[in-house]
């Protein structure tokens, strides 16, 4: 008897698997596209079109693989921009796809510009495709564009990469990590910052600088320096997602040091003597506190912690001396104290708490928060604001004393 | 040796007269030249049967003969102590008077007439079980158990003639008496010489096994760097000797046994006494009893019969060719089969991770040992997933790929004619062939064939824009992931389920390989070797089994060394899983035994009607 239910079995094997065969032949491979057959989009510029039917106006950099790194290069651009536009993004990318022989996609999107007009405009519809859609991803960087349309940042020859939006992108890590106020904001954090009660993003602005003929060929590259520099400046304020102004110099670095968002800048102070002095803070630790007794007059204490070397010094300052580090520590902390005054003043002006006091507030005294999150716009531009700063210079590099004090 | 020829008809054509049929006759009769003849005409005449006839004793001569196989006995013990011994002073063993051989004879016929009662009653069944269990070496039981025949005349106080010469005549250190007609033949087919009294109903049997064998060599397969360089031959009793002279201890224990009908072949079952389970051995014993087989020519076959699951790609029984291997085995309570004819002893149970250690893991210090087997551990990943990975990253996860890396793939994939599938597989079909190819080809030529294949599928194959190269590089390295498994049989299992992640990649990305792993994972916790989960001890997870596992432990440190039984044991007691697989197991050992398979069909029959 046994035998006989082997026997059934072996043969009820075969047929279970012939039936689940069309089960696998007619659903597989629906999705699947060969790499030969896809385009691989590496960065998009988003315009602001003239009319409300062409609103949006995509362009897309699209990179040709076979140019940058394939045996048979014909020596043309390594990208190419195709264009689309539309009343949504969508429309416009759908009609961008119908240029192109190959299926855009969207999954290596490293960059998004956004050009500034759209911005002052709103970017809520731009922040909602790119959460939806699947391909695209959260951790593409964005910029705005300042001052010019956000196509031209994608139609602009660089040196040291192919692909200009690589280029783009290693530029803001370089200047994220040395002496720079720019930092790493992706799509992520712009759909966080828009969250935000009364506040609202900070996003990185780009621009071009020099002549923009013959940007987009290879002629930009023909002599020693570049006629047309991709450069990154600036941070855009929002309120909500709609663009409010530029932030530059102090108020940028102070807005950063708030964000906690730097690793490493330089800050120069000049001596009592009028000799000028450069340091470089290597650590910058910034926390926010509110002292809520009454949640209609929070005070904010910002708590700053330093260390810094000193970089530059052809003064006959004795750096051996604690007292004379004392003096320019202190000196040091003001400078940071100003700048953060300066971003908490241009926060103001703007009315847009992208600070992160509102934040601060409600993590302290929840239940304060509900009670002034009305009008908490009113109260931040009155909030009373304490410090707390500290600086240590760890050490004066290579030297203690100038070699002039020996004179 | 014409002169045999002549004898042989007459003795075709006088068999019908009185004497049973050939091969028929269970006994020796007492005619000293049918004897001979159907002997002769047994093997059909076949001139490698070496018959030396003699005549022994003083005055009184006695028609002697000492048979054996040329080629299978050796020569040498043959000639001086079989043929030598028989020549030599054999005189006092013979009596005055005759009456001790007409007394003998008288007892060899009554003796005869009751076992031709019994042969009629039981058939042919008891020899052919006796057939299974005796081998010849074991032969001293039956003699033991027919031993009156032998054994002093109550009348005179003396021995039959027989007794007499293995007693105080022989100079081979093994020699038993034998009558059985079955059992003679064996011993002249396994290379013993056979000496035929005239008169006498019994056959005196001497081990002379000898003839050309290979010497122990250095193994093919499994080999190390460091560690002993003997490995098994083809002999059985070379085998053991090997083991024995690793393992001086009382507690190894050898029980033979004779598979193959046709063959006759010895299979060796050694264990270690307190250590291996008692369950387990005679699991063991009752599976290997139940072959029923024609031939038995590798330890293979004996593998496929006994083994817990016919239809996976998993070997639940690990070989080797390493003595090394095979004691360190038996003291860890595994048993060992050795089969004859092949130097590829059986050592089971073994469980998945066994397959992915080797014999050097213990001769080199620990932390390297666990370093080579977590490569081998991730060759198997990178062996079995590899292709399938990369057709999954390129046509369904191209966003998973770095940029750089892709822009590299999108490149080289513009101008090949082929979808990403077809090209894995052309290209893994080319490295099967190729290596299928070096394996089968006289060493000789086996150069040119890695050479062709090196340019063939390294070069031209990209230049002629059939191929991507990074195609090249994953094949190349599922193929050599595949050489770093130390056991061969858990690689081909690798290999062939390499073409089931293939396609299910091909056809549903990363989710089909996900898919395909929960099903190979599944198919693996439902294997057992010998009673023992296949995936132990990490299913069920034992922390003390880790040990020695895809860890090695320094020695020191992994304790008294524990049985699979007290492994066993101490698992919690719902996860306590015996032995007991005959309900599962015996069909499929069945299937082969036709004596089973006509009783399947008899019973269809019965079904039918």
């Amino acid at each position: 008897m046994n035998n006989m239910k082997l026997m059934n079995k072996i043969s009820v094997f075969p047929a279970l698997l012939l039936a689940l065969l069309p089960l696998l032949l007619l659903t597989g491979c629906w999705d699947n596209v060969e790499l030969n057959r896809r385009a691989i989009v590496s960065g998009v510029a988003i315009d602001r079109g003239p009319t409300e039917a062409e609103k949006y106006r995509l362009s897309f950099q699209v990179i040709v693989a076979e140019e940058i790194s394939g045996e048979n290069a014909r020596g043309i651009s390594p990208v190419a921009m195709y264009t689309g536009t539309g009343r949504t993004m969508f429309e416009a990318l759908a009609d961008a796809s119908r240029q192109t022989a190959r299926f855009l996609s969207l999954g290596h999107v490293r960059v998004l510009v956004v050009s500034e007009e759209l911005a002052r405009e709103g970017i809520k519809d731009i922040l909602d495709v790119l959460e939806r859609e699947s391909d695209t991803r959260l951790t593409s960087l964005i910029f705005i564009a300042k001052g010019q349309p956000a196509h031209e940042l994608m139609s602009t020859m660089t040196v040291f990469s192919k692909i200009p939006v690589n280029d783009l992108v290693e530029k803001l890590e370089t200047t994220s990590k040395q002496f720079g106020y720019n930092f790493r904001m992706e799509v992520d954090d712009v759909i966080r910052g828009v969250q935000l009660t009364g506040g609202g993003p900070i996003i990185n602005g780009v621009f071009t600088s020099g002549s923009r003929e013959g940007a987009d060929t290879n002629d930009n590259l023909k002599s020693i320096s570049p006629k047309n520099i991709l450069r990154i400046s600036g941070l855009a304020a929002f309120k909500d997602d709609k663009m409010k102004g530029w932030l530059d110099g102090d108020a940028a670095l102070g807005t950063v040091l708030l964000h906690n968002k730097i690793k490493e800048f330089p800050v120069v102070i000049k001596d009592k003597e009028g000799g000028y002095l450069s340091f470089n803070v290597y650590q910058s630790q910034v926390t926010l506190k509110a002292a809520v007794t009454d949640p209609e007059h929070p005070v904010i204490i910002v708590k700053i912690r330093q260390q810094a070397a000193i970089k530059e010094s052809a003064n006959s300052l004795d750096l051996t001396s604690p007292e004379v580090l004392e003096g320019l520590s202190e000196q040091l902390t003001g400078e940071t104290i100003k700048q953060i005054k300066a971003a908490i003043a241009s926060a103001r002006e703007f009315k847009s708490d992208y600070l992160g006091f509102g934040q601060v507030l409600q993590r302290t005294h929840p239940r304060g928060w509900k009670q002034v999150k009305d009008h908490w716009e009113d109260i931040f531009a009155a909030c009373e604001v304490q410090f707390d700063a500290d600086a240590v210079i760890r050490h004066t590099d290579m030297r203690s004393n100038s070699f002039q004090i020996n004179k | 040796m014409k002169s045999w020829s002549n004898k042989h008809k007459q003795a075709t054509a006088a068999a019908p007269a009185n004497q049973p049929a050939e091969g028929g006759a269970p006994y020796l009769s007492d005619n000293f030249a049918r004897n001979l003849d159907s002997m002769q005409s047994e093997l059909g005449g076949s001139p490698d049967l070496k018959v030396r006839r003699i005549q022994i004793g003083g005055e009184r001569r006695i028609e002697a003969a000492a048979i054996h196989l040329s080629g299978l006995a050796d020569t040498v013990a043959v000639n001086e102590f079989v043929i030598g011994s028989l020549l030599g002073n054999t005189e006092d063993l013979f009596p005055d008077d005759t009456d001790d051989m007409v007394t003998a004879r008288a007892s060899d016929q009554a003796a005869q007439e009751t076992s031709h009662g019994d042969g009629a009653a039981s058939g042919t069944a008891a020899p052919a079980e006796a057939s299974i269990n005796a081998t010849a070496e074991s032969a001293a039981n039956s003699a033991a158990k027919s031993a009156p025949m032998f054994t002093a005349e109550p009348g005179t106080g003396r021995s039959p003639l027989p007794q007499l010469i293995l007693n105080r005549a022989l100079e081979i250190g093994d020699a038993v008496l034998q009558e059985e007609w079955k059992d003679i033949m064996l011993a002249v087919l396994s290379g013993d010489t056979v000496i035929l009294l005239e008169g006498y109903r019994t056959a005196i049997i001497c081990e002379t096994r000898g003839g050309e064998q290979r010497s122990v060599s250095e193994p093919s397969s499994q080999l190390v760097v460091r560690g002993p360089k003997d490995g098994f031959v083809e002999s059985v009793a070379t085998n053991i000797s090997l083991i024995r002279r690793r393992i001086k201890s009382p507690k190894l224990r050898l029980e033979y046994m004779k598979i193959g009908t046709e063959t006759q072949t010895h299979v060796a079952l050694m264990y270690m006494k307190g250590i291996a389970g008692e369950d387990l051995i005679r699991e063991v014993r009752e599976r290997l009893r139940k072959i029923t087989l024609d031939e038995v020519l590798e330890s293979g076959f004996i593998e496929e019969l006994i083994q817990d699951k016919t239809f996976t790609p998993f070997p639940t029984i690990y070989n080797s060719e390493r003595p090394d291997v095979a004691a360190g085995n038996l003291l860890e309570g595994r048993v060992v089969i050795i089969v004859d004819g092949t130097p590829f002893v059986l050592i089971l149970p073994a469980v998945f991770t066994q397959f992915f250690q080797s014999a050097e893991d213990y001769s080199q210090r620990f932390d390297i040992a666990i370093m080579m087997r977590v490569i081998r551990y991730v060759s198997f990943l990178v062996l079995i997933l590899g292709p399938s990975v990369y057709l999954a990253l390129t046509t369904y996860h191209y966003e998973m790929i770095p940029t750089t890396l892709l822009i590299n793939l999108l490149s080289q994939r513009e101008n090949v004619p082929f979808p990403a599938f077809v090209e894995v597989l052309l290209m893994e079909t080319a490295f099967e062939i190729l290596r299928e190819a070096g394996v089968r080809m006289p060493r000789v030529i086996g150069q040119t064939v890695s050479v062709v294949g090196a340019l063939i599928l390294g070069t031209a194959v990209v230049e002629a824009g059939i191929i991507t190269p990074i195609m090249v590089i994953v094949v190349a390295l599922t193929g050599i992931a595949s050489f770093a498994i130390p056991a061969y049989n858990m690689a081909i299992a690798g290999r062939l389920i390499r073409f089931a992640f293939l396609i299910m990649a091909s056809m549903f990305g990363f989710y089909g390989i996900t898919l395909g792993l929960i099903v190979l994972v599944a198919h693996m916790n439902s294997l057992r070797t010998f009673g023992i989960p296949y995936l132990s001890p990490f299913v069920p997870l034992s922390v003390k089994g880790q040990k020695d596992t895809i860890l090695r432990l320094p020695l020191w440190l992994m304790g008294p060394r524990k049985s699979p039984q007290q492994m066993r044991a101490e698992l919690p007691e719902y996860m306590q899983l015996t032995t007991g697989y005959d309900e599962q197991l015996s069909p499929l050992i069945l299937k082969n035994n036709t004596a089973a398979r006509q009783q399947a069909e008899g019973e269809q029959h019965e079904t039918d009607e």
